[in-house]
């Protein structure tokens, strides 16, 4: 075996040998790998790049034994996992998987809970670590990745550099000898790609094993080897100290990368600085968009978008860069009456989308505006591969023509047309969902330009592409530039911006000084712990108390009752520590729903003296009591659920649930893999939510509505919607089923846990107290 | 072939039918299986838990999008019985049973007696739904399993209606009974045949993209 000169940590140690690999994901029709022989030696940081469908991924998974391959032999750590002829050994997989760990490209579906301290000991409590073990591990690796100041955090609201950096030291935790990386800053912004890389960087230093598998070139710089794929083999194996290596048969841009300029933005212009008045009046190039004294606050309260004024010219291409959060997709969305501005106004081509009137008041644009607005506008949300739902890519793309009411010829020419421009005419009688992810991403566009929009406004249109579909992307929008198409494009490749836009500018961040950036910064993403008498009770009897108290509730039938139901939740509600508005916040929504029952209660209820009559409805003094004592009694059920809900955290609750459901493991139900449903469940919620609403956008900008129109077309609107969620929604599942593996997770495992339960003496007063109520009530 | 591997055989077939020759054939039964061996050594692998896990969070989603059907305010009608009864078709009826119960835990805190029902009726849906397409692996056979399962889950409503609307409202069992035919009927029917048409609707996109998971 020779020895690498140029590189001091490296050794001759294999830590992963794989020969002649053959991999193929259509039994043997294609190859994804083609005998592909790759030694890996410890303490190296190797690099795989290559277009996308090269094999990186697949190669990336074998060595970090997710998955076998087809044939060939791998030994990894010095287990032999795989061999032609025993095929995978289930024993040997377990015991080098210990030892490696992966992070993926989506920071979001590494994620397995919502606190950041859990998320890391996730692994170490399948490892069976014991619980001191843990908490230093959780303490090292969270240093490591410059997080240690979030270990209360909830991760999913982390920003996207963050959620990477919690997902390698999710993998830290276990004390990888390898750490194998499939694309980590593909979804980043620059600023979150430059923390990952230094992340990086100090691992290798510390002597860690690194297989990174990237796109971009400036990443490769601190590679030891850089190994090149193509059509599933790998082509060469570089030095990067020799040159830095681009990909072959592309021409590529020179970018600039990892520059404080395009960090930041740096000396771009802001959206928004330009002079105005200083159009002259009455030229020949009118405004497409205008935009002025735009103002836009997040529900939770964040003011995104602060007094922002600009045009773009008819025809002119509008680059936008800057950070994320900065709110250029929320920009783009209003531009496309996607979402509700809270002040100012905005016109895109001729349409008022949003006006400010005399009185004061904004006004959106009506039914009419809206159609016309749909016609003329395209939208490219942020990965718009996402919203492919129909059988064939041709029908796909005709969606979109078709909401706009043309007869079938036109509809067919412009499908052509679309196709045509984006090089995919050959794709047109294929599932959209056989397709790799760059066809995908091509298709989406063909389907927006379809609509043959004058104004295009594409949200980050090339993100996480290979050189070969973004030239693609790039050549459609100089066509549409020379048919006089008005574009606003948001990107984070400067290099792109300069070459495509008339103008580049940055977005201007209207809370730049809050923002998270590296290590120690106070974000909106820490929660605010309960430590009051409620907040620190056991989980497991608080969940059990609440219940109990919340069904008792509905026994109540009297004053008296109603009087102790009351007194109790007052006193639950102060020994919580929390606000009464805080807690009104989260009822109001039921309050209509109480009215109404009240409603009904007062004329369903015929006893007691007449109080009034209207006919033949008459209201009565029974019908007054019952309406009170009902709504009374569930606004109290609605409040204790609030503040459990509000004194509880997710992870607390599967804990408890877990506990609560450990007695029936002995009837045979999985219950440790039921709480890590559930647990799981809760946290993917939110990104669900917002996928689904991004979805739903997305169409809408294509004329879909699901709320207008005949049956037909409604039912097809809909399906448009609900098709690409499962889609969303089966694809999370892929990844996070990798993510549990990576971690080690497997059914039936003896896992130690890193929160344990210690129920005290408050948790028996607790229970004294609830037991106490209930009694009154059956006795008063 | 693994256990694992013949249950996700099981899942294929049970919503894409026309996949099994693919997939099945004997030929080329050890190419394309990939597996270590280590995660789906048991009835839940991390496939598995991962899919449940989405399933009920799709279904908590959907539990929170409601709206009313029918003139009757107070009755909603909310997608969560369509991803019942996919996960149902998909992954048997256990799954069906836990996307069912765990997909209206948050609105235990919410809305108890409400919750309760809630689920009620999406097991009885889903699980009769499941069992039958189990037997009657055709477009068919999922026609007839929604049919019983949308009439099992009716009268469950109803039933239901009957203990709980008291406790909401102060009537007696016969004024709720009397409400049963102008009101509650129309409304369960009305939500059944949505659920039915649109998981029909995209039966076929969806077992497409399943069977596609290897």
């Amino acid at each position: 075996m020779s020895t690498m000169p140029d590189s001091p940590q490296q050794s001759t140690t294999p830590a992963a040998e794989l020969s002649h690999i053959r991999f193929s994901y259509d039994h043997g029709s294609t190859w994804a790998l083609d005998d592909v022989s790759l030694t890996v030696y410890a303490g190296e940081r190797l690099c795989l790049v290559g277009p996308n469908g090269s094999g990186k991924s697949t190669l990336a998974r074998l060595i970090a034994g997710l998955t076998a391959p087809d044939s060939g032999a791998i030994t990894l750590l010095g287990h032999t996992v795989y061999t032609s002829s025993a095929g995978p050994n289930a024993a040997e997989y377990r015991a080098a998987r210990r030892g490696i760990g992966m992070v993926f490209q989506n920071p979001e579906d590494q994620i397995v809970t919502t606190v950041v301290e859990d998320d890391v000991a996730f692994g170490p409590e399948n490892l069976g670590l014991e619980r001191s073990h843990i908490g230093e591990r959780i303490e090292a690796s969270l240093t490591a990745v410059g997080l240690a100041s979030h270990r209360a955090s909830d991760p999913t609201r982390m920003s996207g550099g963050q959620q990477q950096r919690a997902a390698i030291a999710g993998m830290l935790a276990m004390n990888p000898a390898i750490l194998v990386l499939d694309e980590p800053t593909a979804m980043l912004d620059e600023t979150a790609r430059a923390e990952v890389m230094t992340v990086l960087d100090r691992l290798q230093a510390r002597g860690t094993t690194i297989v990174h598998v990237t796109h971009h070139a400036d990443e490769t710089l601190h590679a030891d080897r850089i190994v090149h794929m193509e059509q599933g083999r790998i082509i060469e194996i570089a030095n990067p100290h020799d040159a830095p290596c681009p990909e072959p048969g592309v021409v590529q841009t020179v970018v600039p990368v990892g520059t404080s300029d395009s960090v930041t933005g740096g000396n771009l212009p802001l959206l928004g600085d330009q002079a105005l008045d200083s159009e002259p009046a009455g030229t020949h190039a009118s405004a497409a968009i205008r935009v002025e004294h735009l103002q836009y606050r997040y529900g939770s309260g964040r003011t995104v978008i602060q007094n922002l004024s600009f045009h773009v010219m008819q025809g002119e291409t509008l680059a936008i860069m800057g950070a994320n959060g900065s709110g250029k997709s929320t920009l783009a969305k209003l531009l496309c009456a996607l979402g509700k501005p809270t002040g100012g106004s905005i016109e895109v081509s001729g349409v008022p989308v949003s006006q400010v009137t005399r009185a004061g008041k904004l006004r959106g644009a009506n039914r009419e505006q809206l159609m016309q607005l749909r016609s003329r506008v395209g939208y490219v949300m942020q990965h718009p591969e996402h919203q492919l739902f129909a059988d064939t890519v041709a029908d796909d793309v005709a969606y979109g023509p078709r909401n706009q009411k043309l007869d079938e010829a036109q509809v067919q020419t412009r499908v052509g047309d679309a196709l045509k421009a984006l090089h995919i005419e050959h794709l047109a009688n294929r599932s959209p969902f056989d397709l790799s992810g760059g066809q995908q991403r091509l298709v989406a566009i063909a389907g927006v330009v379809a609509c043959q929009p004058k104004v295009l406004i594409m949200d980050e249109p090339t993100a996480s592409l290979d050189m070969r579909a973004k030239a693609r992307i790039h050549e459609l929008i100089r066509t549409l530039q020379r048919q006089g198409v008005t574009i606003v494009m948001i990107t984070h490749d400067r290099a792109e911006a300069f070459a495509l836009a008339d103008r580049v500018t940055c977005m201007p961040d209207e809370h730049e000084t809050v923002r998270e950036t590296s290590v120690d910064t106070n974000g909106s993403s820490k929660p605010v712990r309960n430590h009051s008498y409620v907040g620190r009770l056991d989980p497991r009897m608080k969940m059990v108390g609440f219940l109990a108290a919340m069904f008792t509730m509905f026994a109540v039938n009297t004053p008296a009752q109603l009087i102790l139901g009351a007194a109790v939740t007052f006193g639950i509600i102060t020994a919580a520590g929390i606000h009464p508005i805080r807690l009104f916040s989260a009822i109001h929504p039921i309050l209509a729903l109480l009215a109404l029952m009240s409603l009904t209660n007062l004329i369903v209820v015929r006893t007691g003296s007449t109080l009034v009559s209207l006919g033949p409805l008459s209201i009565t003094s029974d019908g007054v009591m019952i309406a009170v004592l009902y709504a009374c009694r569930f606004a109290l059920v609605i409040i204790l659920g609030a503040v459990f809900l509000q004194t509880t955290t997710p992870t607390a609750m599967t804990d408890a649930f877990e506990s609560l459901l450990h007695p029936l493991q002995r009837l045979g139900m999985h219950t440790q893999e039921i709480a890590l449903v559930m647990s799981l469940a809760l946290r993917f919620i939110p990104t669900l939510t917002g996928e689904t609403k991004s979805i739903i956008d997305a169409q809408a900008a294509r004329g879909g509505s699901v709320e207008t129109g005949s049956l037909g077309q409604r039912v097809k609107a809909m399906s448009a919607i609900i098709v690409p969620v499962f889609a969303g929604t089966l694809r999370h599942a892929d990844n996070l089923s990798l993510a549990l593996d990576a971690r080690c997770y497997e059914e039936g495992i003896t896992r130690t846990h890193w929160r344990v339960f210690s129920p005290g003496p408050a948790d028996a007063l607790f229970a004294v107290i609830i037991i106490a109520y209930i009694a009154a009530i059956v006795m008063l | 072939m693994s256990i694992s591997s013949r249950i996700r055989m099981q899942a294929i077939r049970s919503v894409a039918p026309e996949a099994e020759g693919a997939a099945g054939s004997t030929a080329n039964a050890k190419l394309g299986s990939h597996s270590t061996g280590v995660a789906d050594s048991g009835r839940w692998s991390t496939r598995r838990i991962a899919m449940y896990a989405l399933f009920v969070a799709l279904a908590m989603v959907t539990s929170f999008i409601e709206f009313p059907i029918t003139p009757v305010a107070w009755l909603k009608y909310d997608p969560s019985g369509i991803v019942c009864l996919i996960a149902g078709f998909a992954y048997g009826p256990s799954a069906a049973i836990i996307v069912s119960v765990l997909g209206f835990v948050p609105h235990m805190f919410a809305d108890p007696w409400g919750s309760l029902m809630a689920v009620l009726v999406a097991l009885c849906l889903s699980v009769p739904a499941s069992l039958i397409y189990r037997k009657i692996r055709s477009r068919k056979g999922a026609a007839l399993g929604i049919l019983a399962g949308a009439v099992l889950a009716i009268v469950a409503a109803l039933l239901g209606n009957l203990v709980i609307t008291p406790i909401y409202a102060h009537m007696s069992y016969a004024a709720v009974a009397a409400m049963i035919l102008p009101i509650l009927l129309p409304f369960n029917l009305a939500k059944m045949a949505i659920h039915a048409v649109v998981t029909f609707l995209i039966y076929k996109p969806i077992s497409n993209l399943l069977a596609k998971q290897q």
